[in-house]
C-alpha cells in the first residue's frame, strides 16, 4: 500500500476560478508528469494557492472552478465526481505550516495510523505496524508517541509526508512547504520533496521562494494576477524569463542583485561598547563592540532567536544592555534615530487612516503637508492610499509608508529589523533600493537585521554574523 | 497534579478568610449586645446565657486587640468549629450535613441534565453553523439567558405545576419534587454551554487541522469522532468553571423559590434572621463547593489537553 | 486551511451597528423612555391605594389593571423600570470608573500596584458574587446599600481585567514603540491608540454589568432579602402578586416580562452579533 501508485500525469487546461462574477484565476493550463516536479511561483494574492485547491477539489465555499483537470485520464470536474473520494488515496496535500495542520491533542503515531485504519480499513495491529513503518521512513520512528507541540517545524513537515505516504497518493501538492522555516530547515524540506519525486510521485509545489523553485528543478510556472504568465523548464525560466513580471521576479532574487555603490562613511552616529545581553537565562552575546557611521550599511545575520534584533534595540535605547554602554552622537535629536519593523501592519495603529497618522506626525514636528506629498511621489505611493487603514494596503506599500514616515524626520540612523522578510521578492527589492538611496543621498546610517545571507552580502558594507556557533535552538519552530 | 491544584487550595483558604472576616465584623456590627449573641452562637441553647455572655465578654475582652480576636475566630473556623444556630440552637455542622445532601442532589441532577442538553444541542448547531438547528438553538439560548433563574423557575411552576399539574410546585423528597428546580438550573446552564459548544465546534471546523484531517482522506464521521470532539470539548469544559458561579448562585435562588431544605435556602433564611453563625457556615460550604467544582474542571481540562499550559 | 490568496476572496465589512445591536438599543431606548416619562406623565403615586379597584383587570381606569391594593400597575411598572435602570446604572458606573482607571494604571505601570490589585480581585472572586452580596445583606437586609456595595465590588473586577488586558496588548505592539520613536508622548498614545481599543469593550461590559445588576437586584428582592414592598421593585412585585395568580395571572407576568425585556435589550446591545 505504501508503494507509490504511480500517477502518470496531471493535465490542467483552461482552469479558471471565480468568486461570483469576479474571475480571480484566469485560464491556467499546464501539465505535470513523472520525474518532473512543477513549481508555481508568485506573490501572495496571485492565485497560485487557489490553483492547488482547485486541483484538490477543496476551494472555499463561494468559489467555483471551471475548465478541465485530468489526472491519469480521469476527469476531475466530471458531473458525478466527489473530490473527497480522492483525498489521500490519489491526491495528498502537504499543508503549509504543518505544525498547525496536525491535531494538537493527538499523538503523531495515531495521526498516521488512523489513515491505515479508517481510510484503508486495516485492523488495529496492522494499522499500527504500517504507521510505524511510515514514520520510520521519514526518520521519525522514535517520535510516534510525541504530540505535535513537542516536534520542530521540520519534523511536523515530515510527519505530514508520512501521512501522505500512509494514504498512498500518487500526486503530492505542497502548499508553501517552507513558510516559516529558516534556511537550514528549508534545504531539508526541499531535499525531502526531491526524494518524493525520485520515488515516482507527482509533485506540485506552491511557493514564493525562488530558491525553492531552483532547488527542485523540473518545471516552473510564474503567476501574476490570476494568470500563468510564464511556464517552462526550470533552467530556461530562471536563465531567460520571457515575461516582464517573471523577469522582474527572478531579477529580484538577492543573488542576482548588483552591489550598490556607497559613499565613503563619515562620522560615527552610534556605538556600543562591550554589550552583553541574556534572555531567559541564556546569554545571547557578550563583549560585543559595534559602531555605525553615516553613509554605511551594516547587516547583522544569524539564526532566529540569536539576539540580532536585540542589538538594534540596544542601539536605539529600546532595551537596556546587561553590561556595556551605548553612546549616540551628541546634539542629534532623539527622533532622528528610527526603526522599520518586520510586520508592516503591526507598525501602524490599526484604526487610524494613513492620512490621520501622517497629519498628526507632521503637526507634532511642525512640518508642512507638502513635504509628505512630495515624499509619497518619490516613493511611488498613490494618494488614494492615504484614506485607507493599514490593513487595507499591501505589505510593500505599507513598508514604504513606514520608510516615508521615518524619512520625514530626517534620520541619521535607521534600524531595519527584518523589514523585507514578509514582502514578495519584487517589493523587497524596491524597499531595499529606497533605503540604499537614502544612505547615498542623505548620509543615513543603515543597520539591517536579516536571516537572508544573500541579501546581507549584496547590500552591506560590513556583515556581522552572530550566534553561528550556537545550536539552532528553536530556529523556525513556530 | 499538586501544582495544578495549588491555586484551588489557596482559593479555598481565601473563601475561609473572606467569610470568616465578614462574619466577624458582622457579629460586632449588629445592634444589641455582641457578647450575648456570640455566647448564644457558641454554646447553644442549653448554656446559662447570661453567665456564658459574661465569659465571652471576659474572654474576648474589650482590652484585647481586634486582630487577636479575629485570629481566634478564624482558628475556630479552621477547626471546623462552627458553633450553634442562634435560631434553632442546633450545632451548625449537624444542620449543614443534612442540608448539604439536598443541595448536592439538586446541583448534581442539574449538572447531569445540563450535560445531556447543552453540548448535544451545541454540537448539532456547530456542525452546521448557520443551519436550522443553529438558528433555533440560538433563539432559545438568547431568550433563556434573558430569564433570571427565579423568573424561569416561576414560569416553570406556573406552567407545569399550576396549569398542567404534572409536578408539585414546591417540596422535597421524591424525584418529582426535584424535577422542576433541576430543570430550571439546567435550562439556564444549557443555554450558555450550548452556545459555547457551538462556537467551539465551529472554531475547530475552521482550524487547519480539521481541513487537513479531511484532506488526508478520513471520512467526515471519523474526523468528527477523532478530531472534533476532544478539541471542541476543551473550551466547553473550561467554561464549566465559569458556569460554576451560575450554578452556585442559581442553587441559592432555586432552593429558596422551590422550598428545598438545602444550604442555599438556609443561607437566605439565616440572612433574614441575622443568624450569623448560620450565615457563616452556609456561605462557607457554598464557597467551598464552588472551589471543589472548579478544581474538578481544572483536572478534566488537564487530562483532555496534553499541551503545556502557559503561565 | 490558510489560503495565501485569501485577499482575493471578497468579504463583507463588519459594521458596529449590527441588526441585533440596533434592536437591543431600540428596545432599551423604549424602556428608558417608559421609565423616565412614565412616572412624570402618569402623575400617580405608585403607592396610592384604591381598594375598590383591587386586582382590576386592564381597562379604561387602569390601563394595565391594578394590584391587590388597587395600585395602578402601569404606574408601578414605570417606577419599577426606573428603579431597576437607575440602580443598575449607578452600580455599573461605580464599578466602571475605578475598574478602567486601575486597569489603565496597571497596564501602564505594572509593579506593586498591579500585584495589589490582582490580589484584591482574587480575594473578591474566591466567592461567587451573589454569596458576597448575601453576606453583606446580613448587615442591613432590605436596603440598597449592601446590594450596591456588593455588586460594585464584584463588577469592577471585570472592568479592571479587561481594560488591563486590552491596554497591555496594545502597549506591547510595535506601533506603540514606533510612535515613541517618532516623538509622540504618552498622552497621545493613550488618547489615539489605547482608548479607541478600549471603548468597544467598555460598551459590552457596561451592558453585561447592568444585566447582572438588574438580575441580582430583582432576584434578591424576590427571595425577600433585597428591597422590600411597598417599594415598586419588579422582583418584589412578582412575589407580592403571586398569591393572586389564579385571579390575575397577567398581573404576575407583567413585571417578569419587563425584567426579561430589560435583560434582553442589554444582552443584545452587549454583543455586536447574536451568539
Amino acid at each position: 500500500m505504501n508503494a507509490p501508485l504511480g500517477a502518470r500525469g496531471l493535465v490542467v487546461s483552461g482552469l479558471s476560478v471565480a468568486a461570483g462574477t469576479t474571475t480571480i484565476v484566469d485560464d491556467v493550463s499546464f501539465t505535470l508528469s513523472q520525474g518532473r516536479p512543477m513549481t508555481l511561483l508568485g506573490a501572495s494574492g496571485s492565485g497560485k494557492s487557489l490553483v492547488a485547491h482547485a486541483i484538490m477539489g477543496s476551494l472555499p465555499p463561494g468559489l467555483t472552478a471551471s475548465g478541465a483537470i485530468h489526472l491519469d485520464g480521469a476527469d476531475l470536474f466530471a458531473a458525478d465526481d466527489r473530490p473527497d473520494t480522492r483525498w489521500g488515496r490519489t491526491i495528498a496535500l502537504l499543508p503549509q505550516e504543518p505544525w498547525l495542520a496536525l491535531d494538537p491533542t493527538m499523538r503523531i503515531g495515531a495521526q498516521v495510523m488512523e489513515v491505515h485504519r479508517h481510510l484503508h480499513g486495516a485492523r488495529p495491529a496492522e494499522a499500527r505496524r504500517r504507521g510505524l513503518s511510515d514514520l520510520a521512513e521519514v526518520g521519525l520512528a522514535d517520535r510516534a508517541d510525541a504530540y505535535p507541540f513537542a516536534l520542530s517545524g521540520g519534523m511536523c513537515q515530515r510527519a505530514a509526508i508520512a501521512i501522505a505516504h500512509a494514504a498512498g497518493a500518487g500526486l503530492l501538492i505542497a502548499d508553501e512547504p517552507t513558510k516559516g522555516l529558516d534556511a537550514v530547515l528549508r534545504d531539508g524540506v526541499v531535499a525531502r520533496l526531491r526524494r518524493e519525486v525520485e520515488q515516482g510521485r507527482l509533485l506540485l509545489t506552491i511557493t514564493h521562494d525562488i530558491a525553492v523553485a531552483k532547488a527542485l528543478g523540473g518545471m516552473i510556472g510564474v503567476m501574476l494576477d490570476g494568470r500563468l504568465v510564464e511556464f517552462g523548464p526550470a533552467a530556461e525560466v530562471l536563465e531567460r524569463p520571457r515575461h516582464d513580471y517573471a523577469r522582474a521576479l527572478i531579477a529580484a532574487d538577492p543573488s542576482h542583485w548588483r552591489a550598490p555603490s556607497l559613499p565613503a562613511p563619515t562620522d560615527v552616529v552610534v556605538q556600543g561598547h562591550k554589550l552583553a545581553k541574556s534572555f531567559g537565562g541564556r546569554e545571547l552575546f557578550s563583549g560585543l563592540d559595534i559602531s555605525v557611521r553615516r553613509g554605511e550599511v551594516i547587516a547583522i545575520t544569524g539564526p532566529s532567536g540569536c539576539g540580532k534584533t536585540t542589538i538594534g534595540n540596544l542601539l536605539l535605547g529600546l532595551a537596556a544592555p546587561d553590561a556595556g554602554g551605548v553612546e549616540r552622537s551628541r546634539g542629534v535629536a532623539p527622533q532622528r534615530f528610527q526603526k522599520l519593523y518586520q510586520d508592516p501592519p503591526a507598525a501602524f495603529a490599526p484604526h487610524q487612516t494613513l492620512r490621520r497618522g501622517l497629519e498628526h506626525l507632521l503637526k507634532l514636528h511642525r512640518l508642512p503637508w507638502r513635504q509628505a506629498e512630495e515624499a509619497m511621489e518619490r516613493l511611488a505611493l498613490a494618494p488614494v492610499l492615504l484614506d485607507r487603514r493599514p490593513g487595507e494596503v499591501s505589505g510593500g506599500e505599507l513598508q514604504r509608508f513606514a520608510i516615508l514616515r521615518a524619512l520625514l524626520l530626517d534620520p541619521v540612523f535607521l534600524f531595519a529589523d527584518e523589514a523585507t522578510s514578509r514582502l514578495d521578492p519584487v517589493s523587497q527589492q524596491d524597499v531595499v533600493a529606497i533605503l540604499i538611496d537614502a544612505v547615498r543621498n542623505r548620509g543615513l546610517a543603515l543597520l539591517i537585521v536579516t536571516h537572508e545571507i544573500a541579501l546581507a552580502e549584496r547590500v552591506a558594507s560590513r556583515v556581522i554574523r552572530i550566534g553561528s556557533d550556537l545550536p539552532l535552538a528553536g530556529g523556525g519552530d513556530a | 497534579m499538586g501544582r495544578l491544584l495549588l491555586p484551588r487550595v489557596l482559593q479555598a483558604g481565601l473563601v475561609i478568610l473572606v467569610v470568616g472576616v465578614l462574619c466577624f465584623v458582622l457579629v460586632r456590627a449588629l445592634p444589641g449586645d455582641a457578647a450575648m449573641r456570640i455566647a448564644a452562637g457558641r454554646y447553644g441553647p442549653d448554656a446559662n446565657i447570661t453567665e456564658a455572655a459574661e465569659n465571652v465578654r471576659r474572654e474576648l475582652g474589650l482590652d484585647r486587640p481586634l486582630l487577636v480576636q479575629l485570629g481566634g475566630s478564624l482558628g475556630q473556623l479552621l477547626r471546623l468549629d462552627l458553633g450553634h444556630s442562634v435560631v434553632t440552637g442546633l450545632p451548625i455542622t449537624k444542620e449543614l450535613r443534612i442540608q448539604l445532601g439536598a443541595t448536592l442532589w439538586l446541583a448534581g441532577s442539574a449538572l447531569v441534565l445540563t450535560i445531556l442538553i447543552g453540548p448535544a444541542v451545541g454540537l448539532a448547531a456547530g456542525l452546521r453553523s448557520g443551519g436550522f438547528a443553529d438558528r433555533v438553538s440560538l433563539g432559545g439560548a438568547v431568550i433563556l439567558r434573558s430569564l433570571p433563574p427565579f423568573v424561569l423557575g416561576l414560569l416553570l411552576i406556573l406552567l407545569f405545576a399550576m396549569n398542567l399539574g404534572w409536578f408539585p410546585p414546591a417540596g422535597y423528597g421524591t424525584w418529582r419534587d426535584l424535577a422542576l428546580p433541576a430543570l430550571t438550573l439546567a435550562l439556564g446552564l444549557a443555554a450558555i454551554s450550548s452556545r459555547v459548544t457551538r462556537d467551539s465546534v465551529a472554531g475547530v471546523m475552521r482550524a487547519p487541522y480539521f481541513t487537513f484531517a479531511r484532506l488526508k482522506g478520513l471520512p467526515p464521521a471519523v474526523v468528527v469522532r477523532r478530531h472534533v470532539l476532544r478539541n471542541a470539548a476543551i473550551p466547553v469544559i473550561a467554561y464549566l468553571g465559569l458556569q460554576a458561579i451560575y450554578l452556585i448562585e442559581g442553587v441559592v435562588v432555586v432552593e429558596t423559590l422551590f422550598g428545598i431544605p438545602g444550604i442555599g435556602h438556609a443561607l437566605v433564611h439565616a440572612v433574614i434572621a441575622r443568624d450569623v453563625p448560620m450565615v457563616q457556615g452556609t456561605a462557607l460550604v457554598m464557597g467551598l463547593l464552588f472551589v471543589v467544582i472548579t478544581a474538578a474542571v481544572d483536572l478534566i481540562c488537564h487530562w483532555l489537553d496534553p499541551r503545556p499550559k502557559r503561565a | 486551511m490558510t489560503l495565501s490568496d485569501v485577499t482575493l476572496i471578497p468579504v463583507a465589512r463588519q459594521h458596529w451597528l449590527t441588526p441585533s445591536r440596533a434592536f437591543g438599543l431600540g428596545l432599551l431606548a423604549l424602556l428608558a423612555l417608559f421609565s423616565l416619562l412614565g412616572p412624570v406623565l402618569l402623575g400617580h403615586d405608585p403607592a396610592a391605594q384604591n381598594f375598590a379597584a383591587s386586582l382590576a383587570q386592564p381597562g379604561r381606569d387602569y390601563l394595565l389593571g391594578a394590584d391587590h391594593y388597587g395600585r395602578s400597575m402601569l404606574v408601578r411598572l414605570a417606577h419599577g423600570a426606573r428603579l431597576s435602570f437607575g440602580m443598575a446604572l449607578l452600580t455599573v458606573v461605580t464599578a466602571a470608573v475605578p475598574g478602567v482607571l486601575f486597569g489603565l494604571l496597571a497596564a501602564w505601570r505594572g509593579g506593586v500596584l498591579e500585584r495589589v490589585l490582582d490580589f484584591v480581585a482574587t480575594v473578591l472572586l474566591a466567592l461567587p458574587g451573589l454569596l458576597l452580596v448575601l453576606i453583606l445583606l446580613a448587615f442591613a437586609p432590605g436596603t440598597f446599600g449592601p446590594l450596591y456595595l456588593g455588586l460594585a465590588l464584584t463588577l469592577w473586577i471585570e472592568f479592571y481585567r479587561m481594560t488591563r488586558a486590552t491596554a497591555a496588548t496594545v502597549l506591547k505592539q510595535p506601533h506603540i514603540e514606533a510612535a515613541r520613536l517618532l516623538g509622540f508622548g504618552s498622552g497621545y498614545i493613550l488618547r489615539c491608540y489605547v482608548l479607541p481599543e478600549i471603548r468597544p469593550i467598555l460598551m459590552t461590559l457596561t451592558a453585561f454589568g447592568m444585566a447582572t445588576a438588574i438580575i441580582a437586584i430583582s432576584t434578591l428582592s424576590a427571595i425577600s432579602v433585597g428591597l422590600q414592598p411597598p417599594t415598586p421593585e419588579l422582583g418584589a412585585m412578582i412575589v407580592e402578586l403571586l398569591p393572586y395568580y389564579d385571579e390575575a395571572p397577567f398581573h404576575v407576568l407583567m413585571p417578569a416580562l419587563l425584567i426579561v425585556l430589560l435583560v434582553l435589550g442589554l444582552q443584545l446591545t452587549a454583543r455586536g452579533e447574536v451568539r
